[in-house]
């Protein structure tokens, strides 16, 4: 009888806390939420990094398919000793290799800075954008430079079509480019990749180089050659960036779900104090009210 | 010019896909369906102007309308 005729006064106490702590003490009810939302998240982060992981693989296969690939295409050049040439009035075109989705780190922003950073020493050097992220980020610093931008990559692992249609596309610009640059992350270890570019040369850099000569190939086939060096180059550096950003994504998802567990723990046990603080407070209540009754 | 091809205003890249598509589908089914999965190309493009961007547009239909274009101008 008592402690029902306690217990309305007791919840109205309750109901009124909050009100007055709530910067320092969170309600029962609100710890409760924010632990269901942290275990939501967790499990989606782990969802996304098992995805990544057996993404990585396969990723990992075709790049090191096609790092093989570009570089004995770029065999010819090296032996050839071509080298870009040095003129002022002629272009630069610079293409960056990025991919459409995010959630994988600094990968994109790496690119960008990279390109931001090239743009420095070339002002007037226009820019390939492939993948949306990328795009989305330089449209802002240096929009003017962009001529060309591709959506679609990095839905999966690109294929050398991909690649052909892209180099088509850059092959029928108009302006008259004294060298390509493609930049692309190059994958160092499984954390870690760096931002780099590879060489495309232009036909009289080509026909310029050194020891040219050797190869006797005709100039009628070497506009062909060129294209196909730059396809095969745009394979390389699209397969290896499209490795680069599955592993910077399992890294990513895996620190976000140790981050999910370590906020889950902490809030696992800021929930079971505080529920035995209230446990306690109506305890004392009751029994102090008991007691007062008695009297 | 040397080529029948390039007289008609393909790029060498769209030759060679042309005649890796043939390829591909004179293989065996079991081969063809893995290897057809190779040449899939599903990329959209925009040209730039001035900071802005343009017309998104599927990159296969432009490069083939592109190359006809050559061709037209280069026959004619």
């Amino acid at each position: 009888m008592l402690s029902r005729a306690a217990r309305p006064a007791l919840r109205a106490a309750t109901s009124t806390r909050p009100a007055q702590n709530a910067a320092t003490f969170a309600t029962l009810r609100e710890i409760e939420d924010r632990l269901k939302s942290i275990r939501n998240i967790e499990k989606i982060t782990k969802t996304m990094k098992i995805v990544a992981s057996t993404k990585l693989t396969r990723a990992q296969r075709a790049m090191t398919n096609s790092r093989q690939y570009g570089q004995t295409s770029n065999e010819v050049f090296e032996q050839a000793e071509t080298k870009p040439i040095e003129s002022d009035d002629k272009k630069v075109l610079i293409v960056v290799a990025s991919s459409d989705k995010g959630l994988c780190g600094g990968i994109h922003s790496g690119l960008s800075k990279k390109v931001r950073r090239m743009l420095v020493e070339k002002p007037n050097a226009d820019i390939v954008v492939l993948g949306e992220k990328c795009k989305a980020q330089l449209s802002r610093s240096s929009g003017r430079n962009i001529v060309l931008s591709f959506a679609g990559v990095g839905k999966d692992v690109p294929t050398f079509a991909d690649a052909q249609a892209i180099a088509d596309q850059i092959v029928l610009l108009q302006t008259d480019y004294s060298d390509v640059q493609i930049v692309y992350n190059k994958f160092v270890n499984a954390q870690s990749y760096e931002a780099t570019q590879i060489e495309a040369f232009s036909e009289e850099a080509i026909a310029n180089s050194p020891n040219f000569s050797a190869f006797e190939i005709d100039d009628e086939v070497l506009g062909n050659m060129r294209e196909y060096a730059l396809a095969n180059s745009l394979f390389w550096a699209l397969a290896e960036g499209h490795a680069c950003e599955q592993s910077a994504r399992r890294n990513a998802m895996d620190n976000a779900s140790k981050n999910a567990g370590d906020m889950i723990n902490k809030y696992q046990i800021l929930f079971n104090r505080t529920r035995q603080a209230v446990i306690t407070g109506e305890l004392v209540e009751i029994i102090t009210g008991a007691a007062a009754s008695e009297e | 010019m040397a080529f029948a091809w390039k007289a008609s205003g393909l790029t060498y890249n769209k030759y060679l896909s042309v005649a890796a598509r043939v390829v591909r589908r004179s293989l065996k089914d079991d081969k063809r369906l893995a290897a057809e999965r190779r040449g899939e190309m599903e990329l959209r493009f925009a040209k730039w102007n001035g900071g802005k961007q343009g017309e998104n547009k599927s990159l296969a239909e432009a490069n083939a309308a592109s190359m006809a274009e050559a061709g037209s101008h280069s026959s004619s």
